[in-house]
């Protein structure tokens, strides 16, 4: 074989190339910022120099996307999608919605109780709110109705999972830095937390804290080894801990929380971790996360199988570096926040997106720091594609969300930006390939089957799958509709994998459609309202 | 009313208004400028070494302008001519001027840390600032806070022709030719800004008591062959066996000696923190711990000079390259392989300078405990004498697989060669 490959190579001399792989479609996105009738600003010095996120939910069953942005000092806004479908982005300033808060960090959409009408779990410096939505995108507060102590901690994090048998998920909580030690802040990270249901399945029992924490800016349950339990990924931020590391803590139901250790396989890393993106981006069947960082991010891919929770970084091999801005000029470091995998050209690949930004007047990192657009090419390697595909900024962005706002098929792009406005994209691209998008329900308190995988076929016989979670990004989550690009197929097939373990059956599904997949029936093409 | 009188000055007499010490100036403004290392990103050790080196000669000098037992390091540090002096006949008060020369020097040195840096600089100037003027006259603050600041200026302007004044992208070239050449160096990381070898210039910087950075060349290390039985893979078997058959003891020791860049306090800052506990056990005078740090600053930041002259001089590959090419391809190192080139070890060349330093400042068997790394869960390790610590911290490199053991033998020995010029200043007369 060498042989004949050496022959090969000397019969063509220097005129023969390499078949060129096809370049993959670059989207366009029009900034629609000044008309689309947001303004929010997420304004503060230093306690707010982390978080600035933004929720997307349907807060009133129309299955468009509402915003809550967090506001720092400013207080938070909703904001109520009012697009056409396809149409330009329209959003209007809901008025006591509920959710007015100052002090807002970040959001996660997660319907709680189970009754259809999508909640909120409000991240702030101070006090988090637990906000039950009425199916009309107003809320109250259930802080003291379901038991949870919201603290008075620098909450950054969030992520959920039902645990078998409960019917309220189990919550985790991250937070950041003591806020007692302003001047001295370097060792006093504050205590990550968990809330599992109460016997009764009507509240939740005390706080357990998740000790050793360090500093958490992310955290994403996650079905890492497909076992059907997902464990909870922690990304914390060096620049505060000491002895810390990035961490994965195994919650088995019943059981006190453990961390997977060095023995079981977890790799000493340590980062200043920003967020946490995830999907099975090369068809292995496992989830693949991208960690957010300064300087070089992270692509970390499984490396033993399911086994062992031993990560391989790839961030090199598969252009996704982004150590530094790619355009501008400004030659230093990076600092990477929100990230996010999507298939943005509807090619039926992961791509993926970099939320950047100076932390705040840090000479050693760049300040004119472009957001990352990142598409997957057919080799599995990515291409930087931000400015061509219209997305360029200089802004100080921190939470964002890739998001179809509009129904049209194509996931628009919202960024919160720390000091300024917001800035939003509208996906105006007339030349992507087809998609479909889902939304999952089936009997039970976990409603939108919060856990499950989704599976695609795509062209060339590869499957684009998905986990159904909630958590991760920077501070930053959506509920609704998962968006998966389809290529050049008119229709396709999925199936689903529930979180009980239920394994469905592959569906036929035509191109271009919304569906509404329940357990154990037939997909339905989805209408507003459903 | 001359009750009251009486409580007031039986008040003032068990609770007097006491102004900080030299000593706690000192050490206040040493520990921050720990932390800032940590938590700064451009300082790799390199960088750390010569912030420290800057930070204790501002503060000798602030206390040697003031002190007639201490000998100023003008004429024997290179290029270092002149340095204001204090009024004639004028007061000042001690606490004062050091604390002005180290607030300046800290607010100069590390004026590019991050937001929470910035926090803890204000925190740290406004609180020291408050506390030494205590109970003194404003004129004497005044004339001594401007002498303090006037000294520091002067010592910057000397550190802004060094070579070593502006660090761009954490320190990595953005250019650079890499030699294609066998045996010699190429990137071990994944991270793309580690491409190029960290601070490639850096053994041109202008030293500090020792002539140049090639002062103490090396011999270099064994010469490179893909031949199984030599002394070049015989050397990488060395390392991957020893990786592969640690004990928890070697893995406690190459992690509490790894001082990442980061991560740590850096290699330079290990050894300063250990002398910061010293001082304070031993009840050293400010005019003893002054001159101690300077001295192991000097050594230190001339260690991180002449172990990078060497490194360019032979530009040689790093273990886990070898081992994986030739020995064990699934190999991996316990710490972090270092961006840059193998030879010498730059931990043991600046400890061996360390301990020269160290040794002629304070004696041989000269025993401590270091605490450096309690907060990170990395324990207390006791040491009999410096030299025991730096012979620790250098083979801690071979258990951590990053160094080839001639790598460090070699480095302490350049170290030896090192600290003997920091070793030779006269501080105390």
């Amino acid at each position: 074989m060498k042989r004949a490959l050496s022959l090969s190579a000397l019969l063509c001399g220097s005129i023969c190339v390499a078949p060129a792989l096809a370049d993959p479609v670059i989207p366009q996105f029009k900034n629609e910022t000044v008309t689309a009738g947001i303004h929010s600003i997420y304004k503060g010095e230093w306690q707010y120099m982390v978080g600035g996120g933004v929720a997307a939910l349907d807060c009133d069953g129309s299955g468009k996307p509402a915003l809550l942005i967090a506001g720092g000092e400013n207080k938070a806004k909703l904001f109520l999608n009012r697009s056409k479908t396809g149409g330009a982005l329209k959003f209007a300033e809901a008025k006591n919605s509920g959710l007015e808060f100052d002090k807002v960090t970040g959001a996660y959409p997660i319907d709680i109780d189970g009754d259809g009408k999508m909640d909120l779990v409000v991240l702030r410096v101070g006090e988090n709110k637990i906000m039950r939505g009425d199916g009309h995108c107003h809320f109250t507060q259930m802080n003291k109705q379901w038991n949870i102590d919201g603290g008075d901690a620098w909450n950054t994090a969030f992520s959920a999972t039902w645990e078998k048998g409960n019917a309220l998920p189990t919550l985790a909580f991250g937070t950041y830095i003591d806020r007692k030690f302003e001047d001295d802040p370097w060792g006093h990270c504050t205590d990550n937390w968990l809330l599992r249901p109460n016997d009764k399945q009507d509240g939740y029992g005390p706080r357990i804290a998740l000790t050793p924490s360090y500093c958490t800016l992310s955290m994403l349950f996650t079905d890492w080894n497909r076992s059907g339990t997902p464990s909870l990924r922690v990304s914390n931020d060096r620049e505060y801990y000491m002895g810390g590391q990035e961490q994965m803590w195994k919650i088995l139901p019943g059981a006190a929380p453990t961390l997977y250790t060095e023995a079981e396989g977890w790799k000493y890393v340590r980062l200043w971790g920003m967020g946490i993106a995830s999907a099975d981006i090369n068809d292995s069947g496992y989830p693949s996360y991208f960690l957010s960082s300064m300087a070089d991010q992270r692509m970390q891919m499984l490396a033993n199988g399911a086994t062992k929770p031993a990560y391989k970084e790839s961030q090199f091999e598969m252009g996704t570096t982004a150590h530094r801005p790619y355009t501008g000029g400004d030659e230093r470091p990076s600092t990477g926040w929100h990230t996010q995998f999507e298939d943005v050209n509807n090619d039926g690949r992961y791509d993926l997106f970099i939320a950047k930004g100076n932390v705040d007047k840090m000479p050693d990192f760049a300040m004119k720091d472009p957001n990352n657009l990142l598409l997957q090419k057919d080799d599995g390697n990515f291409e930087e594609v931000g400015d061509k595909a219209g997305i360029l900024s200089f802004k100080n962005h921190r939470g964002a969300l890739l998001v179809d706002l509009n129904h049209d098929g194509k996931l628009d792009l919202i960024v919160v930006n720390r000091r300024e406005n917001i800035e939003i994209w509208q996906n105006v691209s007339t030349n992507l390939g087809h998609f479909v998008e889902i939304k999952l329900k089936q009997d039970g308190p976990n409603l939108n089957a919060v856990g499950a995988w989704i599976e695609v076929k795509e062209d060339g016989g590869h499957i684009m799958r998905r986990e159904n979670f909630v958590g991760g990004g920077h501070a930053s989550g959506a509920a609704g509709f998962l968006h998966f690009g389809l290529g050049s197929q008119s229709a396709s097939q999925i199936r689903v994998l529930w979180p009980d373990g239920t394994q469905g059956e592959w569906q036929d599904v035509k191109a271009d459609g919304f569906y509404l997949i329940e357990k154990n029936k037939a997909a339905k093409a989805w209408q507003a309202g459903d | 009313m001359l009750r009251n009188f009486i409580a007031v000055l039986l008040l003032l007499w068990a609770f007097p208004v006491q102004a900080a010490a030299p000593e706690d100036v000192i050490d206040g403004w040493y520990r921050l400028t720990l932390n800032l290392v940590r938590h700064t990103a451009t300082y790799s050790p390199p960088v750390a070494s010569r912030a420290f080196a800057y930070v204790g000669i501002t503060a000798y000098e602030a206390t040697a302008s003031g002190n007639d037992h201490l000998q100023t390091l003008v004429g024997q540090l290179n290029e270092l001519k002149s340095l204001p002096k204090r009024e004639q006949g004028k007061a000042y008060d001690e606490a004062v001027v050091l604390n002005a020369a180290m607030d300046a020097a800290m607010n100069d040195f590390f004026s590019n840390t991050g937001p929470s840096g910035q926090h803890a600089l204000a925190a740290q100037s406004r609180l020291q600032k408050a506390e030494v003027a205590k109970g003194l006259a404003p004129d004497i603050v005044a004339r001594s806070d401007a002498y303090g600041r006037k000294l520091e200026k002067a010592i910057l302007a000397w550190s802004n022709t060094d070579g070593g004044a502006h660090i761009t992208n954490l320190g990595f070239p953005l250019k650079y030719e890499m030699s294609k050449l066998p045996g010699h160096w190429v990137p071990t990381s994944s991270y793309q800004i580690q491409q190029f070898p960290l601070l490639p210039d850096w053994g041109k910087n202008r030293t500090f008591a020792m002539p140049m950075g090639a002062t103490c060349g090396l011999p270099g290390p064994v010469p490179f062959s893909e031949d199984m039985n030599s002394d070049f893979i015989k050397q990488a078997e060395e390392v991957h066996d020893i990786r592969n058959g640690d004990t928890g003891e070697e893995k406690i020791i190459a992690r509490f000696w790894s001082d990442d860049p980061g991560l740590s306090w850096t290699p330079a800052g290990h050894w300063i923190g250990f002398i910061l506990d010293i001082a304070k056990r031993d009840h050293f005078t400010i005019a003893k711990t002054s001159a101690t740090l300077a001295r192991l600053g000097v050594a230190v930041a001339d260690g991180f000079i002449g172990c990078w002259h060497e490194k360019l001089v032979y530009d040689s590959i790093r273990p886990v390259t070898v081992i994986k090419k030739y020995i064990d391809p699934k190999w991996e190192t316990l710490l972090i392989t270092p961006p840059f080139q193998e030879y010498p070890s730059g931990h043991s060349t600046q400890s061996g300078a360390a301990a020269v330093a160290l040794t002629s400042a304070l004696g041989d068997n000269f025993a401590f405990d270091d605490a450096t790394h309690e907060r990170d869960g990395l324990g207390v390790r006791h040491f009999k004498s410096f030299w025991d610590a730096a012979n620790e911290a250098g083979v801690s490199r071979i258990y951590g697989g990053i160094h080839f053991r001639k790598a460090i033998t070699d480095g302490l020995d350049q170290g030896r060669c090192i600290g003997a010029y920091a070793a030779k200043l006269v501080m105390e007369k």
